[in-house]
């Protein structure tokens, strides 16, 4: 579900300042960026966990783009983890869709 | 719920300093988004920010402090962490970092495979489902219904309420949930159905209860009355010497069953004076000499 700029930034709670501060610190890369940036409900889950990092566990500005960058690490690693483990259940990366 | 005191190990004394310390130390650990592959920690998380939510809102917590309110409150909207999207099976978001095992890769392109393989998938998987409560009246439950259900943020989705369904039910949209973020298709939407009281009519199970008043003529003379029931108004026979409790059975007159049939209607007759004092029949009361037989307290004899 593709959600404007407006849109984004009323659900995600944020002002136009705050917002352009986390794209130039490409907190959120939003997939389509141009003329207008165009989010994805995980774009708004992602500002979210921003928002709590900052405000709920005082994380400063320099820690949440540590945060961010290992936690992206973590998600890629989980999901190679995964495919590995079905690739190798389904007895190879060539045996089709995983259920 | 357990004591949100309890939960985030304070005292019932705490400084509204110490609740956002206490909240901040057992976040920092359990925070989902921190801990994607571990439920226990998800868990815990939402009793320990339901227990933050109640205690740092200082009118919430005096309300709980003097008893007014407990400590289960109103749920939260299931929040969606951003782990639910990065994590998931078949999808995976633009922010993907593989760097962190880049020197796994000796030379065999497995893993190059494998996330072409993934990107394939992720391209052609449905959407996510999406969760709704609706509520409904009891009559539309039973005699089914169309409802528009207006959607958060805008937009709106026709709901066919099959007749007979029951509270709790999940009622599932096909193709009514996210569009897939590829070229899959769109997920379902679930709405489950709560069902608000009536005043006339009760519900159990399959069959409807409902009290009808009656004239004390046509409770000790007996006659034909109208009752309504949810499909409808019905002539019913009220036998000769009915008395208030009488329950009168309307087969077929319920919710549909599910697999065919309806359940019963049970009407329960309550007898009723005139609103107004009425001289003739204080008059007749007056005179009438009942027998001592007539005595419905015998039971009661102590």
């Amino acid at each position: 579900m593709i959600i404007s700029k407006v849109d984004f930034m009323v659900r995600a709670e944020l002002d136009q300042q705050t917002l352009e501060i986390w794209l130039q610190e490409e907190w959120l890369v939003p997939q389509q960026a141009e003329p207008e940036p165009a989010f994805s409900e995980a774009d708004l889950a992602r500002a979210h966990l921003i928002r709590e990092l900052k405000q709920d566990l005082g994380v400063n500005d320099e820690g949440v783009g540590v945060v961010l960058n290992l936690l992206d690490q973590v998600h890629s690693l989980r999901r190679a983890m995964a495919m590995l483990l079905d690739s190798s259940r389904a007895g190879g990366p060539n045996d089709g869709e995983p259920k | 719920m357990k004591d949100p005191y309890e939960i985030l190990g304070l005292e019932r004394t705490a400084s509204p300093d110490e609740i956002r310390k206490a909240y901040r130390r057992l976040a920092k650990k359990l925070h989902p988004d921190l801990n994607p592959g571990d439920k226990s920690a998800e868990d815990r998380f939402k009793d320990v920010s339901a227990a933050n939510a109640l205690l740092s809102d200082p009118e919430k917590r005096r309300q709980f402090d003097a008893g007014e309110i407990d400590a289960s409150g109103a749920e939260r909207a299931q929040q969606r962490y951003y782990k639910d999207y990065a994590g998931r099976a078949g999808g995976g978001t633009q922010y993907e970092n593989p760097s962190g095992f880049a020197d796994f890769d000796r030379g065999d392109d497995i893993f190059a495979e494998l996330f072409r393989q993934q990107a394939e998938r992720a391209r052609r998987a449905p959407g996510m489902d999406q969760h709704y409560r609706l509520t409904i009246d009891l009559l539309d439950a039973v005699n089914g219904a169309s409802k528009r259900l207006t959607l958060p943020h805008g937009g709106s989705i026709d709901v066919t309420i099959p007749p007979g369904v029951q509270e709790g039910q999940t009622l599932r949209l096909r193709g009514k949930g996210a569009p897939s973020a590829g070229e899959g298709p769109a997920g379902d939407a679930l709405v489950e159905i709560t069902i608000a009281p009536h005043k006339v009519f009760e519900r159990r199970g399959d069959d409807i209860h409902l009290e009808l008043p009656v004239t004390l003529g046509e409770a000790a003379l007996g006659g034909r009355v109208k009752a309504p029931t949810p499909s409808g108004l019905v002539l019913v026979t009220v036998p000769k010497g009915s008395n208030t409790g009488a329950v009168l059975r309307l087969k077929g007159k319920g919710a549909p069953r599910r697999g065919g049939g309806h359940g019963d209607a049970f009407v329960r007759l309550k007898i009723m004076l005139p609103d107004k004092p009425n001289a003739e029949l204080e008059a007749f009361l007056a005179e009438w000499k009942p027998g001592s037989d007539y005595d419905p307290r015998r039971e009661m004899a102590t």
